[in-house]
């Protein structure tokens, strides 16, 4: 419910307010408690810690997924089965975006036009597909733009749709969080259909995405 | 530009000033926020960085905006929390709590840090490590600047801190609303009843009469703020408008301009909010300015600009078959539906076998001059009428044979048309917005508030969507508590906008970063058989 009296959201920011001098109390009263805690983590705030290449955390796990039977429109402007685009035999890395997103999307795509380039000549034999959260405004000439902007090669396709028929797909992937803002970077991975997919949450690095390919399609 | 200067020694205050004296002419708005917000270095190349493994980033891609925000003040987007870079949020003395910080709260912002210094800041921008030493996170590119580059930039950085904003006092908001010489005078009362209700209603529940609540170092409190509408009444010709506009800004300074009606064009004003970093929140226009490159004005949809491109899908997806098919619109020169037509004719332009005849009747045009126009479409063509309700009562006889007649819902009066009985069965209606049925909840309640408050209904989509304006400031300002940054505003509301639930004429809203419109699509109607008002949707929502 967001529609509210002019009145009622001044209440609740006091209340606000009011559980956050409770809190105080609390942490007052935790004090003795938490000081040793507090000054261990702030020692090791102050440790030299040398510059390293940071390690993404990236957690990966074996799904099943049902392929939800929905039309999407590809960024051609066809209007295509999912089911019909992830089983031709390919294995396929999935992901989700949108074209006006400002920080997570960019860099996932710029890992899948890595991956690709790095597929070299067997990126053709492998299917990336981006399937936008925010269907309404990215028509298929705005994939088209965006997909050339991450230098997108033949075997990687975009896809839009109806607002339904991409929230079916995001719920049936587990990638729905209500709306796009909310959204968080995941990559998934299907050597051939039938198969359980590989879920990758967070953001992997092109070389952990091609470790992953090689492991699954290998495992095959 | 080449500096062959060795800035490397310099530090400071010192490298600063020569930023300052080097850079800064270069480019207008400054070097640092041609960096910061559009990626171009002041040479006029593209700003480079790179991520991880060879990924590399160039010109406007490549931009702090993109993250950050025009505000600085970053965001949330699911986990990932971008943190805000303006420059009081960089330099701040370690804290305990965010509480601790005599800084406006934002999502993002991190109190138990060293503060940066220049040289830090410089290190984590190029190097990716914070001021803690530690790398910052995978999403942050390391940045190819040299140190004049660098020290513009952060220069621009500092500027960016929050502090007095004009329309901000301790104690009133003050926001303007726009109305153009030629809008119409009636919708213009009904909207000035809403804003005027919505403004006493908003003031009359602040606790006015008890003593002010001010934020302290320990306790962080909303301060009341009493809002203050101050109509800007336009006059005379629209290449007149953006002096007058700019003698109302500097007479009272606005925090920001809410709702509005428009006539013809809306441009002027669109421009003078952009040029003035003004927010222009949801204006009742028929015809927007389509640059979604723009910041600062939202609308709730493209208006006639919308219709004519539901229009041209209309005509795709009804595949008449091969060509050639001729189309005429009948617009009035003087009307936003030129502009439509325009839109309408760019759109088949791209289709093969399509030809498009358009009638620009004169302003001032008869009706029998109205009906000569019509009767240009023959026989198996496409009408489309870009009329208001006058000149769609006074249409003679359908022309005979005529394939399909598409109408403006907006222009035409919706559900109210007054379309002769003997158009209504081939006339189908572009139709911005959710179907009647499906959108009687949401309508119902401005409608019921409108009804206590005695504001009488005399443009109903107009008001509600009045009301729904409104509502949207009042709910983004609750949740930026004090925060008060113009830019901070449009990007909450951009962020926001999509968890409505209660969104009155429309669907769904939404927008994000470089979208400027709310809603995307709507529906083809036809009226029901048996006469009455009830339209009927042709088919599905239709996002062009």
């Amino acid at each position: 419910m967001t529609e509210r009296d002019p009145n009622s959201t001044q209440g609740r920011i006091v209340m606000r307010d009011a559980n956050w001098i409770r809190a105080m109390a609390m942490l007052a009263a935790a004090m003795l408690v938490s000081v040793a805690g507090v000054r261990a983590e702030s020692a090791d705030e102050h440790m030299p810690a040398a510059p390293r290449a940071r390690e993404p955390a990236v957690t990966s796990t074996s799904v099943q997924y049902v392929v939800p039977d929905v039309t999407l429109v590809r960024q051609d402007g066809k209007s295509v089965s999912l089911p019909h685009e992830m089983n031709d035999g390919r294995p396929v890395v999935l992901n989700f975006i949108f074209t006006t997103c400002g920080s997570i999307c960019p860099l996932m795509s710029q890992v899948l036009g890595q991956f690709q380039r790095k597929l070299g000549a067997e990126s053709q034999h492998v299917h990336l597909m981006s399937i936008s959260i925010d269907p309404e405004e990215d028509t298929p000439p705005r994939l088209r733009e965006y997909a050339s902007q991450f230098g997108a090669g033949p075997g990687w396709n975009h896809y839009t749709g109806t607002l339904t028929a991409s929230q079916q797909a995001q719920r049936a992937f587990d990638v729905y969080r209500g709306d796009k803002m909310s959204h968080t970077p995941v990559t998934l991975l299907r050597a051939a259909p039938g198969q359980p997919w590989l879920r990758l949450d967070g953001f992997v690095t092109p070389d952990q995405l091609l470790m992953h390919y090689r492991h699954l399609t290998g495992a095959r | 530009m080449k500096v062959v200067l060795p800035l490397r020694w310099l530090r400071g205050g010192a490298l600063l000033a020569l930023a300052a004296i080097v850079a800064v002419p270069l480019q207008a708005g400054g070097a640092g926020e041609a960096i910061y917000r559009h990626g171009i270095l002041p040479s006029g190349a593209p700003l480079h960085a790179a991520r991880e493994q060879g990924m590399r980033l160039e010109g406007e891609v490549a931009a702090c905006v993109n993250c950050h925000r025009r505000s600085g003040l970053g965001m949330i987007e699911g986990h990932v929390s971008i943190p805000p870079v303006a420059g009081s949020y960089l330099f701040h003395p370690r804290a305990a709590t965010g509480d601790d910080l005599d800084l406006p709260f934002v999502a993002g912002m991190r109190a138990d840090r060293d503060p940066y210094t220049d040289d830090t800041l410089a290190r984590a921008i190029r190097q990716g490590i914070g001021a803690d030493g530690r790398p910052l996170d995978v999403l942050m590119p390391r940045y190819d600047l040299d140190d004049a580059q660098m020290a513009a930039l952060i220069a621009y950085l500092k500027e960016l801190s929050p502090g007095a904003v004009p329309g901000v006092t301790d104690s009133v908001l003050h926001f303007a609303t726009i109305f153009t010489p030629d809008s119409d005078p009636v919708a213009r009362q009904g909207v000035l009843n809403v804003l005027t209700r919505f403004f006493e209603d908003k003031n009359h529940f602040t606790r006015a009469q008890s003593p002010r609540l001010r934020s302290s170092r320990r306790l962080r409190f909303k301060v009341n703020r009493h809002w203050e509408l101050h109509v800007w009444q336009l006059e005379g010709a629209p290449e007149t408008w953006d002096a007058q506009l700019r003698a109302f800004l500097h007479a009272q300074p606005v925090f920001a301009v809410i709702s509005g009606l428009g006539g013809r064009t809306w441009e002027p004003v669109h421009h003078f909010c952009e040029a003035e970093e003004l927010p222009c929140l949801f204006p009742n226009v028929d015809l927007p300015v389509d640059n979604e490159r723009d910041f600062d004005t939202v609308y709730f949809s493209k208006g006639v600009l919308l219709e004519a491109e539901l229009i041209a899908h209309a005509l795709r997806a009804a595949d008449a078959g091969p060509g050639p098919h001729r189309l005429v619109q009948v617009y009035r020169s003087n009307d936003v539906g030129a502009a439509a037509a325009a839109r309408l004719r760019a759109a088949l332009g791209q289709e093969e076998g399509w030809h498009v005849d358009d009638v620009g009747l004169a302003a001032t045009g008869t009706h029998a001059a109205l009906r000569s126009a019509v009767a240009e479409a023959h026989a198996g063509d496409v009408l489309v009428l870009w009329l208001r309700p006058a000149d769609i009562a006074a249409l003679g006889p359908v022309p005979a044979g005529v394939h399909a007649v598409y109408m403006s819902g907006r222009m035409g009066g919706l559900d109210d048309t007054p379309l002769p009985e003997a158009w209504r069965a081939s006339t189908h209606m572009a139709y911005p917005f959710d179907m009647p049925a499906h959108r009687t909840v949401q309508v119902d309640y401005p409608l019921g508030w409108f009804r206590i408050r005695q504001i009488p209904v005399v443009a109903q989509q107009v008001q509600a969507d009045t009301y729904l304006a409104c509502i949207i400031l009042s709910d983004t300002l609750n949740h930026m508590v004090d925060t008060f940054v113009r830019d901070y505003l449009v990007e909450r509301i951009e962020e926001m906008l999509e968890h409505r639930i209660l969104t009155g004429y429309y669907p769904r809203l939404a927008l994000a970063p470089n979208q400027s419109f709310a809603s995307k699509g709507g529906y083809i109607v036809h009226f029901s058989p048996g006469g009455g008002k009830q339209v009927v949707a042709d088919g599905e929502w239709i996002t062009p």
